[in-house]
C-alpha cells in the first residue's frame, strides 16, 4: 500500500557527527591511550560501541598558544581531555580574574548622564551602524583566528597573562569542563592554552554514553563533580547551610546525581504535554530522599480528575520532598516533572532525618530562611502561592519560567503607545530590539524580548563566546567585536529573541565581506546594560503595563497579577 | 506602593488635602486683603509648567529622571489640581473680558482633553485585549490588504467555479468599499456591532441566489469579514489612543503661549498694586 509522498531516510544519532573530519587512524590512536585503552568495549552495545562514539561524538582541536578553549560563566556542552599539551586554569579568587576584553567579551561601560542626553542626537540614522565588524588585533589583548566551528578566540600575550593572573595548570590525560557539559550549567573557570597541544573534545552525549558503559570513568567524573562543585552547591541551599565540614561530607558522598529529560537544546523549551514529561518523584509515593534542582526546571504537579494540575515550578537550587520526610516519611502530596533537561543531586533520605531534620528536632529554634520565614522545600512554598491556575499553566507551557527577566505586558492597562519600543530604540542607537507582540493568555502577553533565561541554550553553541552572560548583572549580552554572525544562538533560541541583521556603516551602506557578502551580526535586548537607570523598556512605561519579571519565581507572577 | 488601589488612595487623599489647603489659603489670603489672583495665577502657571514637563520627560528616555509611570501618576494629580486652583483664580466666576474667556476656554479644552484621554487610556485597552487578535497599529493597513487579497481571491474562484456573477457584483457593490480601507469608525467607537451585523445579514441575504459552492465561499469570505471587521475595532480604538495627544499637546502649548500673554497683559495693566 502506498501512503503517497516522498520516501526519506530516518534520520539516525550520528547522521551529523561532531566532526567530518574524524579518520580511522585518528580513533586508533585514541584506542591506544588511556583512559580508552582501558575502557572495556565488550561493555558497549554493537549499535553504539566506543569506537563510534569516539568517531561520532568527539574531534580533535588543535591548540595554539593563548586558545581560550572555555571562559567562565558560559555554557558549553561538551567536554575537553587534553591529549597533549599543557592547560592553564584560572583560580579565583575573583578579585584576580580576568577581566572581560581578555576574555573577548563586551567590556560593559555605564553611560553618563551626559552620553545618555547625547544619544538623542548621536544615535545614527542608518540601521545596525557598526564601526568595527570583527575583532580586530590590538587594544583588547584578545584576536580571532580560524572560522565558522574552528573560530577561537586567543590571547595575544600569554606570558602577560600568566603573570598578572593566578593559574594551575592541568596536563594532558585529565578531563576538563565535563561537569558544565553533563550538568547544563555555566562553565565555573577559564581554561586556555599554555603552549602547543591537542584536545580532544566530546559531546557531551558520547561523555554520557561512556560514562554509562564504564564505571570507572563514571566514578571518576562524578568523584570530580564532588570535590569540585559539590559541596559549594549544597551550601547555597538554606536547607544545608548550617551543617559543619565534617556533616557536609557526609552529606557529600551521600549525594546522588541523576539527570530527566532531553538535553537538545532544540527539544528543551518545547516538549508538548505534561504526560510526557519525564517524573522524578512522582505523587503519592514515598520520598527516596530531598531532591535538589542542579539546573533546568521541574513542574510542580498535582492528580486533578483524570489529568494533572500544574501547581507551581522550581528552578536551581529549589529543593523538593523535605516536608515529607520531615513528618516521618508521608507520600508525596506532589509530583516532580522534569521539563526539558534536568539535573538534580538527591540526598538519601536517611540522611536527610540524621542531619537536618533531628538537628532540627534537638534546636530550640526553628531553622529559618535568611529572610526570616521559617525553612520549608519549595514545592510547599510555590504550593501556598495562589495564582490562577490558567495563567500558570501557559507560563510552564510556553516555558517563560526560564525567563528572569521576562518582558511581561498587562494588555488592561497597556495604551499600545510604543513609547516602551521608542525607548529602545534610543537606548540602542535607534534600533529597537524587541516586538511588542507575542503570547497572550488572557490579559498578560510575554513579549518578543530576550528573557535573559536561568539556562540559555543560545549560550551553547557559540564559537567565540560572542553570547554571554554578564558577570555583574546576570544579563545575557551579545559582543559585537567578537560576534561572527553563525546564528547558533538564533537558531538555538526556542522563543526567537535573537534577530540577525545585516550591518551597515556610517553612510547606511552594508558592510560586505571579501566574498561580496553582507556581514550578519546576532542583535537581542541586554536589559540596556550600559544605560544608567535599567531597562528604558520599563521606565518609559506611562501606564506600569510593561514590567521585566522574574518569572522563575512565582512570587514576581502573583505580584504582578495582584496589584 | 505594591497595588494600584493604594496608589490610587495615596494620590487621591493627597489631592483632596492639597485641594483644602488651597481653598483655605485662598479664603485666608482673601481676609488678609492680599492680591489672590496673583498668587494664583503664578502658582497655576507653575503647574501648567510642571504638567508640561511630563511630554519633554517621554523624550529623555535614557535619563534617569524617574520612571515615567511616576511622572504620569503627579501629572493626573497635579493636572486636576489645576482645576481647584484656576476656579480659585477665577474667582468661581466666568471670565468677562474675551481675552479672559479664549484663555478660560484653552484651559478647560486642555483639562478636559486630559481627562478624555485619562478615560479613554482606561477603557480601551481592556476592551482591545477581548477582540481579535493583538495587532501593531501600523501593521493594520498590511493586515486589511492581505484579507482583501484572500477575498479577491476567494471571489475569483468563485467565477471559475460557477457561471453566476452573484459574488463577483455582490463583492463591487457592497464588500469591495468594506475592505478598501478601516471602515466604521464611529461605530467602533461606540462599541457598536451594527455596521458588522448589517453586513452579515446582507450576505446571508445573498445565499439564496448562489450555488453550494458559492454558498460554501461566501460562508469563507464572512468569515473574512468578521476578521476584517476586528482590524477596523483595532485600527479605530488605537487610532483614538494615539490621536488625542494630538489634541492635548497643541492645546497645552497653545495655553501657555497664551498664559505668558495674559501675564504681560496683567503686568503692563496692574498699575502697580
Amino acid at each position: 500500500m502506498s501512503f503517497g509522498g516522498s520516501e526519506l531516510q530516518r534520520p539516525k544519532r550520528w547522521d551529523k557527527p561532531f566532526s567530518d573530519t574524524m579518520t580511522d587512524e585518528d580513533i586508533a590512536r585514541l584506542m591506544s591511550v588511556p583512559p580508552f585503552s582501558e575502557i572495556d568495549e565488550s561493555q558497549f552495545r554493537a549499535s553504539t560501541s566506543l569506537t563510534d562514539i569516539l568517531k561520532n561524538d568527539t574531534r580533535l582541536v588543535p591548540c595554539e598558544p593563548g586558545d581560550i578553549v572555555i571562559r567562565k560563566g558560559d555554557w558549553g556542552s561538551s567536554a575537553f581531555f587534553i591529549l597533549s599539551g599543557r592547560m592553564r586554569v584560572e583560580i579565583e579568587p575573583p578579585e584576580t580574574s580576568m577581566p572581560a576584553s581578555v576574555l573577548g567579551r563586551r567590556e560593559i561601560k555605564r553611560k553618563n548622564v551626559f552620553e545618555a542626553l547625547a544619544q538623542l542626537w548621536k544615535n545614527h540614522r542608518s540601521p545596525e551602524f557598526r564601526s568595527v565588524a570583527r575583532a580586530e588585533a590590538g587594544g583588547t589583548g584578545v584576536a580571532s583566528r580560524g572560522a565558522g566551528d574552528r573560530t577561537r578566540v586567543y590571547l595575544e600575550d600569554v606570558g602577560t597573562v600568566l603573570d598578572q593572573y593566578r593559574t594551575a595548570t592541568i596536563d594532558s590525560g585529565q578531563f576538563f569542563g565535563e561537569i558544565a557539559a553533563l550538568g547544563r550549567t555555566p562553565r565555573v573557570a577559564t581554561v586556555f592554552s599554555e603552549g602547543e597541544g591537542e584536545l580532544l573534545e566530546i559531546r557531551w552525549q558520547g561523555l554520557r554514553d561512556i560514562m554509562r558503559r564504564d564505571v570507572a570513568l563514571r566514578m571518576y567524573i562524578e568523584q570530580m563533580f564532588r570535590e569540585r562543585a559539590l559541596s559549594s552547591f549544597l551550601r547555597t541551599s538554606s536547607m544545608f547551610s548550617h551543617l559543619s565540614d565534617d556533616q557536609m561530607d557526609e552529606l557529600c558522598a551521600a549525594a546522588e546525581f541523576e539527570t530527566f529529560g532531553q538535553y537538545d537544546s532544540a527539544q528543551t523549551n518545547r516538549t508538548d504535554d505534561i504526560q510526557s514529561e519525564p517524573i522524578v518523584a512522582q505523587e503519592g509515593h514515598y520520598p527516596n530522599g530531598v531532591i535538589l534542582i542542579r539546573s533546568g526546571v521541574a513542574r510542580l504537579s498535582q492528580k486533578f480528575h483524570n489529568g494533572h494540575k500544574t501547581v507551581g515550578y522550581l528552578t536551581p537550587g529549589q529543593t523538593f520532598g523535605y516536608e515529607e520526610i520531615a513528618e516521618g516519611g508521608k507520600p508525596l502530596r506532589l509530583s516532580l516533572r522534569a521539563i526539558g533537561y534536568l539535573a538534580v543531586v538527591i540526598v538519601p533520605a536517611p540522611v536527610v532525618e540524621t542531619l537536618v531534620v533531628q538537628g532540627r528536632k534537638s534546636s530550640s529554634k526553628p531553622l529559618l530562611l535568611d529572610d526570616g520565614r521559617p525553612m520549608q522545600s519549595a514545592d510547599a512554598e510555590t504550593a501556598g502561592l495562589q495564582v490562577d491556575n490558567d495563567l500558570l499553566e501557559f507560563v510552564v507551557e510556553g516555558r517563560f519560567i526560564q525567563g528572569t527577566a521576562s518582558m511581561v505586558i498587562d494588555l488592561d492597562r497597556c495604551t499600545r503607545c510604543d513609547d516602551c519600543v521608542r525607548a529602545c530604540a534610543t537606548a540602542h542607537d535607534n534600533n529597537p530590539r524587541f516586538i511588542r507582540h507575542g503570547p497572550i493568555h488572557e490579559n498578560y502577553m510575554v513579549a518578543n524580548a530576550c528573557m535573559h533565561c536561568e539556562d540559555p541554550v543560545c549560550m551553547i553553541e557559540c564559537p567565540t563566546g560572542a553570547i554571554h552572560r554578564n558577570q555583574l548583572q546576570g544579563n545575557v549580552i551579545i559582543n559585537d567585536q567578537t560576534c561572527i554572525g553563525c546564528s547558533r544562538c538564533a537558531n538555538n533560541c526556542p522563543y526567537d529573541s535573537i534577530r540577525m541583521v545585516e550591518i551597515r556603516d556610517g553612510q547606511g551602506n552594508l558592510q560586505i565581506d571579501s566574498r561580496n557578502q553582507p556581514i550578519v551580526q546576532a542583535t537581542k535586548c541586554d536589559l540596556c546594560v550600559d544605560q544608567i537607570g535599567g531597562p528604558a523598556c520599563q521606565r518609559a512605561c506611562p501606564h506600569d503595563a510593561l514590567q521585566r519579571i522574574d518569572l522563575r519565581s512565582l512570587v514576581s507572577l502573583r505580584e504582578m497579577v495582584n496589584r | 506602593m505594591r497595588t494600584f488601589v493604594a496608589r490610587r488612595m495615596f494620590f487621591g487623599s493627597m489631592l483632596i488635602i492639597v485641594a483644602v489647603l488651597v481653598l483655605v489659603a485662598n479664603a485666608a489670603l482673601r481676609v488678609a486683603m492680599y492680591h489672590v489672583a496673583f498668587v494664583s495665577g503664578w502658582f497655576l502657571l507653575g503647574l501648567c509648567v510642571f504638567l508640561a514637563l511630563y511630554n519633554i520627560r517621554k523624550k529623555l528616555t535614557a535619563l534617569p529622571l524617574g520612571t515615567s509611570a511616576t511622572w504620569l501618576q503627579f501629572h493626573i494629580y497635579v493636572g486636576l489640581l489645576t482645576f481647584v486652583v484656576f476656579v480659585v483664580h477665577i474667582d468661581f466666576r466666568i471670565p468677562n473680558g474675551p481675552f479672559e474667556v479664549i484663555l478660560a476656554l484653552l484651559y478647560l479644552a486642555v483639562f478636559f482633553s486630559g481627562v478624555a484621554g485619562l478615560i479613554l487610556s482606561r477603557i480601551i485597552p481592556p476592551r482591545l485585549a477581548t477582540r481579535g487578535e493583538e495587532v501593531i497599529f501600523e501593521r493594520i493597513p498590511q493586515f486589511i490588504r492581505r484579507t482583501r487579497d484572500d477575498v479577491e481571491g476567494l471571489v475569483l474562484k468563485c467565477i471559475s467555479e460557477s457561471d453566476s456573477s452573484a459574488v463577483p457584483d455582490f463583492y463591487i457593490r457592497r464588500l469591495k468599499p468594506f475592505f478598501d480601507r478601516p471602515r466604521h469608525y464611529w461605530s467602533h467607537l461606540c462599541h457598536s456591532t451594527r455596521p458588522l451585523h448589517s453586513l452579515v445579514v446582507d450576505i446571508e441575504a445573498q445565499h439564496r441566489y448562489l450555488s453550494d459552492v458559492e454558498r460554501s465561499l461566501v460562508d469563507q469570505i464572512t468569515e473574512y469579514v468578521r476578521t476584517k471587521d476586528d482590524l477596523d475595532y483595532h485600527h479605530a480604538m488605537q487610532k483614538t489612543l494615539k490621536y488625542w495627544l494630538f489634541i492635548h499637546i497643541p492645546l497645552t502649548y497653545s495655553l501657555l503661549v497664551a498664559a505668558l500673554f495674559h501675564i504681560l497683559l496683567v503686568y503692563s495693566f496692574a498699575g502697580g498694586s
